[in-house]
């Protein structure tokens, strides 16, 4: 009799609706929390999404479709005469040689500059073609050694227009150019020039060599076959480059950082997610009785479950759908004002393009779906299990309290967690480091109960003189389920927040401590020039060492050299390494260094990245050098994530036959006055170089540093405020729901005499209790997070250690905090409680 | 498309060479072209060579094949030209020199052209433009004279290729006067200018996947200058015959906007060997019949009278096309349109080229 | 109506309840079972509503027997069988009235509209007509436990289960609730179950028992 199949919608429907119309604000808290998480994972996929569309773009746009390229390993280019071997090679339909520069236009915009023969090019890369635009016909124009061709990104970004002059600087030459036109196949955003490749060569220094070669394949080609035919024959100033290639090389470099703030959105949901959970389990826990109620009217156990899941979907689905649009807003500001690298410095200018991920919103929609129905499973089948009849007596909290919460899983949970933390990376990426910490994570959560309970039975063991906080601590000690609900939420929330804030403060700190031991000179000189090559020349370096004041002077030149195919280029450091201010920040004391071996010191992303140990030898692809040298040390480095090699500079001088060097240090005498030593140095520079000449204080540069620094971490700062806000909402929401709930409790208690003053005192030592156990098992469990990322995470990501800071004053904030909202909150919600209202309650039904 | 980015770079040149009418600033250290002078006698081997300080020059040949399918007409030419850019400029990609070939294949059964060019700065070996002697390459097209004096010509693309083997079976036809040819009323209008008629062929044609041996007979006009036409020449006709008697007969004239003739010239050479320059009012072209092109709406005189006047009096000849579209049209690219083809006449064979009958093209 | 055999139940902890219990209702019969706190009234009235599980015995209500019954099964006959009135009252507060006593009817999927018309019509029918609108917190102790009994008939089932209605109320109100609740379950012609302590609520039965550690015995 009575069929099966259907749910009695009608009933759910009433007892759903019922309940929401009465406690509003219940749901609205459930779907806020998912709408955050929801809204931060969208946001932080959003703005990756158009960080990589914007690599994607730029490479693109610089290969110009190109069919296979052969790209020189450091900007010292390569000997032109590669470009007519290559071109009769069989298999090659067309080979378009490239001049390739960074340079710098009107003095401030960097942009990069294509010499091309556009007669091959039209064949090989049309879409890198200028298009006449200045109202003249001159066809010479084309070929002219002072024309350009200017992309709309490279014209916002100096400030010119077609038809108008500018000044381009690049390798330490300038030159003025006419703008005749514009480049209509390349894409916005990207700051690119063409002109002749003659042009280019003779303004620019850059005669007799080129950096890339561009090539058209016969269409019955073998691309593979070709490329290994050609890699074998190139010198070891140029390497075979695909596409595919240059997208790892520019991914890479940023990826670390991008997966990194995945991971904080993703925990982000997950904090909300939990307080779906925790708003879930309590509304169930409340509803218990009525529950029982239509469990003996005739509602059978699945339909139950099936409401509540039901519940825990719309609060999802109104959640996550809210969530998308406010991910998608958040996007487009962060972009906006940040910039696509939120500030990373990982690219330059100009606002990215947004664009709607439809797949990612599915799957970001489709996870907050997922953390709420997740957060309803315990609730609904703990309501399914119970038994009507029991419940219908409103026994309270069916777990008996005389047994004690078991330990064995969250230790479980733990040790699992600390042997993930020792796993090395994959694929560069630190995905145990990260597991290790949802593992920490969900065992100090699972612990709670327990470590609340023995907390307390500290206390119990002495009888306690004040009623209040005597009641507190009975009441949690035997409703150790609902405490620990409480608990976890603030421990979710206060962990995350702790793990983060110790590691930015420890990393700001190395960074500030390192700064100082990289910086040691007073006054740093450095030309303005965009790429390398130029700079003070040896007869002007041996003048201004010998300016009045200068007590000790110091060259430095930076040069990208190319160790891997795939990966970004190594800054290779020439610089003056002994000397007072001339020393590394080593990581452990210097190697000997074998007689007639070169030694160089390699910076810790570099030794990470390439697995380089001190004691190795290397060969250094120098354009036409390529030296043996000696690895005397390993350097800490936070200014170059891709790695950086420093070798002595008069070594390098020897090698290479280049003097020039870009950057000097200075150090003064006693008593000298800085600006005058300036102005003394200024006149002895050639002219000309003065003019593109940049001081600076090494105070004003630590402070730079620490900015930069500071900006790059604005969005973690912001993140970090997420996880903790929403557990307050938590803490406060669980707090309250659960004081709502005793009302019936409480009149009894002023039934028997107890005072109003006291009854308050209880609530504010109960939800103080709560803040202060779980601020305090926060910030453990918090520190032992922070340990991963600082000794796991970032080392693996970016190939940097620092030194563990501690931010008590942050700890202590904290945990005031969390009572003065646990406890207040209590209070607000209990106020209700001593209402007269509540006295009669004792007579009342629920 | 490659063809496309091509042709349009062709026209870009063609304009380059018109540069020397436009009252253009000069450019700081621009190139100093040479000047085509009367009294100037031309030398062999050097003048089968090129002339770089000139701004412009051709080697055209053009010529009847005889295939085992039947008759085709064919023509390989390769252009120097010599930009307007900063002589100052050491960087050996410098377009001092700019190379550019064009070879095209009449076939009447297709019933209408098929071709191509190519283009590209002289250096590196890549493409160039050697002095001494005729020996131009471009990539792997080439028109190189060899040690036995006969020529070898290369190019091709993936519908056809051509490989001949060119040799004279006469003395050179030094045009004009020792090889100064007038092209217009004023001193500075003409070119150098002589031609290698009845060029005894011997090669392959590739086409369509086969390779066929062909021989047949051919006309290499090599010409120079840095100057041609006045400014108000719309375009011209020019027509090369090898006569069966072997004679050779060289005919042009220049017409203005409105396709009066400004200027004509030409040379007859007979069987004996006799030559005699055909001034302005020697030479008269008529048209016999017009073609009108489905595709560009021109109309070409396809069939044209070509009166000349000789000492020993007048002669007609009638020139009729193997074929009448035989259009090159590229201006969809920015190229020009021009008819260029295979003619035969009553004891001889040769090719003509109508230029400019769409718009003026100045050169 | 309700037959039951050599029923025996222990509860956790391994106190006897009741070893050999039987007792048979028959249609429409009026059957009050008294016994002192903790003789176990309360558990016979789940065993008898399919909540719990006898050790041993057999339960037959209409000739369907409950001990071969799974969850579900169980629930449903709840659903369309049984009514409940509690000593507690237990009215959903969030709901007005006429949806608390349709409530019944909706989970037999009945049709809403038509559920809260006959809602609506029962409310006259114990005297809280027109005010269907009202929530149980503006209602007396006395009032609800009418909307519990109109609950309890509403999908006119075949047997009521009641456990101790008077116990929240006064003797005046418990004398009028009592008087309704006979009258109604006189009219609907249900056989009813009451489990009570009250002498006064006992005497409107047509059969008293009391129930002792050896089972039902029959009083007066």
């Amino acid at each position: 009799m009575g069929e099966r199949g259907s749910l009695p919608l009608v009933a759910m429907r009433w007892m759903i609706v019922s309940e929401w119309r009465t406690y509003p604000s219940r749901i609205a808290i459930a779907v806020l929390a998912i709408a955050l998480g929801v809204a931060l994972g969208f946001a932080v996929h959003l703005i990756n999404g158009s960080a990589l569309s914007e690599f994607d773009h730029a490479i693109q746009t610089v290969s110009g479709d190109a069919d296979l390229q052969v790209h020189a390993t450091s900007a010292a280019g390569f000997s032109e005469a590669l470009y007519p071997q290559m071109a009769h090679v069989s298999g090659i339909a067309k080979v378009s040689p490239v001049v390739e520069l960074h340079a710098q236009a009107q003095g401030h915009a960097a942009l990069t500059i294509l010499g091309l023969d556009v007669l091959s090019a039209a064949v090989v890369t049309p879409r890198l073609l200028g298009r006449r635009s200045d109202g003249q016909h001159d066809p010479s124009d084309f070929f002219s050694d002072s024309a350009i061709f200017l992309s709309a990104a490279a014209m916002q970004a100096s400030g010119r227009r077609v038809g108008q002059s500018i000044d381009i600087t690049s390798m330490g030459h300038s030159a003025s150019f006419r703008i005749i036109g514009d480049l209509p196949g390349i894409p916005a955003g990207q700051a690119i020039g063409v002109m002749d490749i003659a042009a280019a060569q003779w303004r620019f220094g850059q005669l007799g060599k080129l950096q890339r070669l561009d090539f058209r394949l016969a269409p019955d080609a073998d691309r593979a076959q070709l490329s290994s035919a050609l890699a074998s024959r190139l010198p070891l100033g140029a390497e075979i480059v695909t596409r595919h290639n240059e997208e790892t090389r520019s991914d890479s470099l940023s990826r670390a950082y991008r997966v990194n703030l995945d991971m904080l959105a993703l925990m982000a949901l997950l904090t909300g997610g939990f307080l779906v959970y925790s708003a879930q389990s309590l509304s169930v826990a409340r509803r218990r009785p009525q529950f029982a109620l239509i469990r003996v009217l005739g509602l059978e156990r699945r339909s139950l479950v099936a409401q509540i899941f039901l519940e825990a979907l719309v609060v999802g689905a109104v959640g996550a759908l809210g969530g998308l649009l406010l991910g998608l807003g958040l996007a487009a500001a962060a972009l906006h004002l940040l910039g696509s690298d939120l500030g990373g410095g990982y690219f330059s200018g100009g606002v990215p393009h947004l664009s709607f991920a439809p797949g990612a919103a599915i799957a970001f929609g489709a996870l907050g779906v997922a953390a709420s129905l997740v957060g309803g499973l315990l609730p609904a089948r703990d309501a399914a299990r119970s038994q009507p009849a029991l419940a219908l007596k409103n026994l309270g909290d069916a777990i008996d309290p005389r047994v004690h919460p078991r330990i064995r899983l969250a230790l479980l949970l733990v040790v699992l967690g600390a042997a993930g933390s020792l796993a090395p990376a994959v694929n560069g990426l630190p995905i145990f480091g990260y597991a290790s910490m949802a593992l920490l994570l969900a065992g100090g959560i699972a612990m709670m109960p327990w470590l609340a309970r023995t907390l307390l039975w500290i206390f119990l063991r002495r009888p306690i003189s004040n009623v209040s906080l005597s009641l507190a601590i009975q009441r949690l000690w035997g409703a150790p389920s609902q405490a620990a609900l409480a608990l976890s939420g603030i421990v979710a929330s206060t962990s995350l927040m702790i793990a983060m804030a110790v590691m930015v403060v420890s990393f700001r700190g190395s960074v500030e401590a390192w700064l100082y031991q990289v910086l040691p000179a007073d006054l740093y000189l450095a030309l303005d020039d965009s790429g390398v090559g130029g700079g003070f020349d040896a007869v002007t370096q041996n003048n201004m060492r010998h300016v009045e004041g200068v007590a000790w002077m110091g060259f430095m030149k930076e040069t990208p050299l190319r160790l891997a195919p795939d990966k970004p280029d190594v800054w290779l450091i020439a610089r003056t390494v002994d000397g007072p201010a001339g020393g590394l920040p080593l990581l452990s004391p210097g190697l000997a260094v074998p007689p007639n071996d070169i030694p160089v010191w390699v910076s810790e992303p570099a030794a990470g990245i390439y697995g380089i140990h001190p004691g190795d030898h290397l060969v250094l692809p120098i354009a036409g050098v390529t030296p043996r040298v000696f690895v005397a040390g390993i350097w800490r480095d936070y200014g170059r994530q891709q790695g950086s090699i420093v070798i002595d500079s008069d070594t390098y001088t020897r090698l290479t036959g280049d003097a020039r060097r870009s950057i000097a240090s200075v150090a003064l005498k006693k008593g000298a006055l800085a600006d005058a030593v300036i102005a003394r140095l200024r006149a002895v520079l050639p002219a000309g170089v003065a003019d593109h000449l940049s001081v600076s204080r090494s105070q004003e540069i630590r402070s730079k540093g620490i900015a930069a620094f500071d900006r790059s971490f604005a969005i973690t700062y912001l993140l970090e405020a997420i996880p903790i806000l929403v557990g307050l909402i938590g803490v406060a929401a669980t707090v309250s729901a659960q004081t709502l709930a005793r009302i019936k409790e409480f009149g009894m208690l002023r039934h028997i005499g107890v005072l109003r003053l006291q009854i308050v005192a209880m609530l504010i030592a109960e939800g103080a209790l709560l803040g202060a156990i779980g601020g305090i098992a926060g910030i453990g469990l918090g520190l032992a997070m922070s340990q991963i990322l600082i000794r796991v995470v970032n080392p693996q990501s970016f190939h940097w250690t620092m030194d563990t800071r501690i931010p008590w004053l942050l700890f202590i904030i904290v945990i005031v905090a969390l009572i003065v909202a646990a406890g207040g909150t209590a209070l607000f919600a209990g106020r209700r409680a001593l209402s007269t209202a509540a006295v009669t309650a004792v007579r009342e039904d629920w | 498309m490659i063809r496309r980015r091509m042709t349009r770079w062709i026209l870009l040149v063609i304009w380059l060479v018109s540069c020397g009418f436009a009252q253009a600033p000069a450019r700081a250290e621009g190139p100093v072209y040479a000047d085509v002078l009367p009294g100037h006698s031309l030398t062999f081997p050097a003048d089968y060579g090129a002339h770089p300080d000139f701004r412009t020059e051709w080697w055209y040949v053009t010529g009847w094949l005889h295939t085992p399918d039947g008759p085709r007409g064919f023509q390989i030419t390769f252009f120097r030209s010599r930009p307007d850019v900063d002589q100052n400029n050491p960087s050996a990609f410098s377009p001092k020199q700019i190379i550019l070939a064009h070879v095209a294949l009449s076939d009447p059964k297709l019933g209408k052209l098929i071709d191509d060019q190519r283009i590209a700065r002289q250096g590196f070996g890549l493409a160039n433009a050697a002095t001494g002697d005729t020996a131009v390459v471009l990539d792997d097209w080439s028109l190189v004279r060899g040690a036995d004096d006969v020529y070898t010509a290369r190019a091709g693309t993936e519908a056809f290729g051509l490989n001949l083997h060119l040799r004279p079976t006469q003395a050179l036809l030094i045009q004009g006067d020792r090889g100064y040819s007038s092209k217009g009323a004023s001193a500075g209008e003409a070119s150098y200018y002589y031609s290698a008629p009845h060029l005894s062929v011997a090669g392959t044609l590739r086409q369509g996947g086969r390779t066929v041996e062909v021989s047949g007979d051919a006309w290499l006009d090599h010409e120079w200058s840095s100057s041609f036409l006045a400014a108000r020449s719309a375009g011209w006709d020019w027509t090369g015959l090898n006569l069966d008697d072997g004679g050779s007969l060289t005919a042009f004239q220049v017409r203005d906007a409105a396709g009066q003739p400004v200027w004509a010239g030409g040379s007859f050479r007979d069987a004996s060997g006799a030559t005699v320059v055909l001034r302005r009012d020697d030479v008269q072209f008529s048209t016999k019949r017009s073609w009108l092109s489905p595709r560009t709406g021109i109309h070409y005189p396809v069939v044209q009278t070509l009166t000349i006047k000789l000492p020993s009096g007048s002669r007609q000849f009638i020139l009729t096309p193997l074929f009448d579209d035989q259009e090159l049209d590229s201006r969809a690219t920015g190229g020009p349109v021009y008819w260029e083809g295979a003619v035969k006449t009553d004891g001889g064979k040769g090719y003509l080229e109508l230029v400019g009958y769409a718009t003026a093209v100045k050169i | 109506m309700l037959t039951v055999t050599s029923l025996r139940k222990a509860v956790p902890g391994g106190r006897v309840l009741f070893q050999d219990l039987n007792l048979t209702v028959r249609n429409g019969q009026f059957v009050a079972i008294t016994g002192e706190s903790g003789v176990g009234k309360s558990t016979l009235l789940n065993l008898l509503a399919g909540l719990d599980r006898a050790d041993a015995g057999s339960v037959v209500i209409d000739g369907t027997a409950l001990e071969l019954l799974q969850d579900d099964e169980l629930t449903r006959l709840r659903r369309d069988r049984i009514g409940f009135v509690f000593q507690a009252f237990h009215v959903l507060p969030h709901l007005d009235l006429a949806h608390n006593v349709a409530l019944p009817l909706v989970l037999q999927k009945v049709d809403a509209h038509e559920a809260l018309a006959r809602a609506t019509g029962m409310l006259e029918a114990i005297g809280l007509g027109g005010r269907g609108a009202d929530y149980p917190r503006q209602l007396s102790g006395g009032e609800l436990q009418r909307i519990a009994i109109a609950r309890a008939l509403i999908h006119r089932p075949g047997l009521i289960l009641a456990d101790e209605p008077t116990g929240n109320l006064d003797p005046e109100t418990a004398a009028k609730v009592m008087a309704l609740f006979v009258d109604q379950v006189r009219e609907a012609g249900a056989s009813v179950v009451l489990v009570t302590h009250s002498p006064a609520s006992a005497a409107v039965a047509d059969r008293v028992l009391h129930l002792t550690r050896d089972g039902l015995v029959e009083h007066g």
